[in-house]
């Protein structure tokens, strides 16, 4: 059959193309960050060598207790002086590492410790990662008439015709979103954050909202941290906020592919509508299909087996 | 991940979201229910009620995942804090024998050190042990096992870039590389589930002959898929780690889970340990356990788009019964008012049925009562000499009912007495009684 073997022809494309992506990318990043890696254990080389040599320590001792000092540090809990008030376990910091657990962003600066923490964070996480893409998708589901539907009616309404609006409203969303919960929450959190860059904002927050959550900067966890339950609060909605948006940014572009015939063109999934968006969008994707309809028809959702999707789980 | 679900959703529940393709697929989905048509659900009502519904629906899932959250909260802290201070005893306690082993270092000295080792170690550099056999942690093979991270969104953290230049490249390759490993794991599950859907089938043939129902089947090829996953994506990976890595079996199982709903926590990652305690990985380690991640994030993703279809499911089928239990609600007070309206209706039929008969009786009375009162009062000439002359005669005739008021305008004029109420055979034998009595 031609659109099967189109299909896998695509997939393997797919997977070729993903492999020489990874390679260039580590590539990349080895040229980038060996010589600085090289260079900081040379420091602290000498850090130690130093160390020894000022004092009556023997080397074996100090490799011992510096063996320590890092395994407890990889749990979060610190050996320096001023941060034995503070726990990581308060409840607003585990809350706030619920949530890290729930919207699998996983930052890794605090993790569970003992064997029933770890076997309850399976069971939390199972459960939880669908509910909260539940309940994302449903906002964003409410939020798509007010905030693409509307405006792109809007603007077809000025006269526009239907593809270059959409198009036109995407850059206005995406526009809107990195200004918003990119650009803004980085200068607060340069501001807040005593050794962070503004740099360093923009990159903690696209690593949040892309829920990658390396880990390396993680707001609110300095040791004399004021007001840290409200900041991890604040913290905790301005992820989930965001992650909304990029959902819907998301949606949007997919759509927008959609009638631009981009995902019949590379054999992807389609966006389906629900009922409740049946708005002037799709009745101009109608429009638009009648001038594609030899694609259109092999992609047509009404037609089973035609279209690669998880439909062909039924039919074997 | 959540990329990855939304994809995945977009994918796997077409008929969910679009109640026309379920009705062509021939075979209901791989999921709870076993009637697709009951997804059909006419969304005919008025919009303003789907909207507050929906509203509704949502605020009630949110403040439900907040709840959610706050539980989570509570019991971490409980099973954790007790755990974490005792750590941090024994770091203490450590740190003060160490000072008074080490009487020629004080506090402040070691203090520096330890914190610049701690933030060598976030950078990778593990500064116990010699440097001479320590492998780098961004030879090719590491750095692409951290690019693979970054793309599936998993993000381990125990390597991460610490350059600017590292970190402004790291921005722009997530950004075009999570759609791509979006689109490819997409592709990857729908592959398995075609896979797993002709075992399925197979299956199925088996089982018809046993004569089971269409929902037993559905439900038992369900569990099967998520009985055969966990064993080859779960199971089986942990064992392998638990042999290779030296874990625990819950440390193990544990490491799977989290890496595979990308959570990626980063204090256990496989292969990781190369450098810091010797241990030899065959070449090939890393690319399988690669691989691995890969079929395993398919996996789960779509058995957490499963997870969510029963969510929905459950949703939209108490939306149903809350939707027939409005409609039930809405018939019986419908009847009820159409009864009450028709008793009213009926009850005020008959009262006004009994009004006019009352009030034609009073018109009766009152019109023979009239006749006497308008003797007493009105008297025209005419009507008093009649009236004298009845008068005298009014003790013997007390039932005289001779109106003569105006209407005995109509005496002369139509030549009859027809008065109010009174039939006219009455009115004739009193007319005839008057004048066989005047004359």
């Amino acid at each position: 059959m031609h659109s099967a073997g189109r299909s896998w022809l695509l997939l393997t494309g797919f997977v070729l193309f993903y492999v020489i992506y990874l390679l260039f990318g580590a590539l990349v990043f080895s040229s980038i960050e060996r010589p600085v890696e090289d260079k900081l254990r040379h420091d602290m080389e000498t850090l130690k060598q130093e160390f020894l040599n000022l004092s009556c320590v023997n080397p074996a001792s100090l490799e011992r207790f510096l063996v320590q000092v890092l395994a407890a540090n990889k749990y979060g809990v610190s050996v320096l002086r001023n941060s034995s008030a503070t726990s990581n376990w308060d409840l607003a910091s585990s809350m706030f590492f619920a949530n890290t657990l729930v919207t699998t962003v996983g930052y890794g600066h605090t993790t569970p410790l003992s064997d029933t923490g770890k076997a309850f964070s399976i069971v939390y996480a199972l459960l939880g990662v669908p509910f909260t893409m539940l309940v994302l998708t449903a906002c964003v589901q409410r939020l798509m008439y007010p905030l693409v539907l509307a405006p792109v009616g809007l603007l077809q309404r000025s006269g526009m015709e239907p593809r270059s609006a959409t198009a036109v409203h995407f850059l206005l969303l995406l526009l809107m979103v990195v200004l918003c919960f990119l650009l803004a929450p980085a200068a607060i959190f340069s501001l807040l954050e005593v050794s962070w860059s503004f740099l360093d904002g923009v990159y903690f927050c696209f690593i949040s909202l892309c829920t990658i959550g390396l880990g390396d900067f993680v707001p609110g966890t300095q040791p004399g941290q004021q007001y840290r339950p409200l900041y991890q609060v604040s913290v905790m909605v301005y992820l989930f906020v965001g992650l909304m948006m990029m959902f819907l940014l998301l949606h949007t572009f997919h759509k927008m592919a959609d009638l631009h015939g981009l995902t019949t063109f590379l054999q992807l999934p389609h966006c389906e509508e629900t009922d409740e968006d049946r708005e002037p969008i799709v009745d101009n994707k109608l429009e638009e299909e009648s001038s594609y309809p030899s694609d259109k028809a092999a992609s047509k959702p009404l037609e089973p087996g035609s279209q690669p999707s998880y439909n062909t789980i039924n039919k074997g | 991940m959540m990329w990855l679900i939304y994809i995945c959703l977009a994918v796997a529940a077409p008929d969910l979201l679009d109640p026309k393709s379920a009705a062509h697929n021939s075979k209901p989905r791989l999921s709870f229910s076993a009637k697709p048509v009951v997804l059909n659900t006419p969304e005919d009502e008025c919009d303003t009620r789907t909207t507050v519904m929906r509203w509704k629906t949502v605020s009630a899932i949110f403040f439900l995942v907040v709840l959610y959250l706050i539980i989570g909260a509570t019991v971490f802290k409980a099973l954790e804090q007790p755990h974490e201070s005792s750590q941090k005893l024994a770091i203490l306690v450590e740190k003060l024998d160490f000072l008074a082993m080490h009487s020629c270092v004080n506090s402040s000295e070691l203090e520096d050190l330890v914190k610049q080792v701690v933030s060598a170690v976030r950078a990778g550099v593990n500064p116990s042990g010699n440097s001479s056999n320590q492998t780098s942690l961004w030879d090719l093979s590491s750095s692409f096992f951290f690019a693979g991270t970054v793309i599936t969104t998993i993000g381990f953290g125990n390597i991460s870039p610490h350059t600017e230049g590292g970190r402004i490249f790291c921005i722009i390759y997530a950004l075009l590389g999570i759609p791509l490993f979006g689109f490819l794991l997409a592709g990857v599950g729908d592959q398995l589930g075609t896979i797993f859907g002709k075992g399925i089938a197979r299956v199925e043939k088996m089982i018809v002959k046993w004569q089971v129902s269409q929902t037993k089947i559905r439900v038992i090829s369900t569990l099967l898929f998520i009985l055969f996953g966990c064993l080859i994506f779960v199971a089986l990976p942990a064992v392998i780690f638990k042999h290779i890595e030296g874990w625990s079996t819950l440390e193990s199982i544990y490491f799977v889970v989290i890496t595979l709903t990308t959570i990626g926590f980063g204090d256990f990652v496989a292969g990781e340990k190369g450098g810091t305690e010797g241990l030899e990985y065959l070449d090939y380690y890393k690319p399988v356990v690669w691989f691995w991640i890969l079929v395993g994030l398919a996996y789960f993703a779509a058995v957490l788009s499963m997870i969510g279809d029963w969510f929905r499911v459950i949703s939209k089928k108490t939306k149903e019964e809350v939707g027939e239990f409005r409609a039930h609600a809405a018939e019986w007070t419908a009847n009820v008012s159409a009864e009450f309206k028709e008793t009213r209706r009926r009850l005020s039929v008959d009262i006004y049925d009994k009004f006019q008969r009352a009030a034609s009786m009073k018109r009766k009375l009152s019109s023979e009562l009239g006749v006497n009162a308008s003797m007493n009062q009105e008297m025209t000439p005419g009507k008093r000499t009649l009236s004298a002359n009845l008068c005298e005669n009014r003790d013997s005739y007390p039932n005289l009912t001779l109106s003569l008021s105006p209407v005995s305008g109509a005496l002369t004029r139509n030549g009859s007495l027809y008065l109010n109420g009174l039939s006219p055979d009455y009115a004739d034998r009193r007319e005839i009684a008057i004048i066989e009595n005047l004359k």
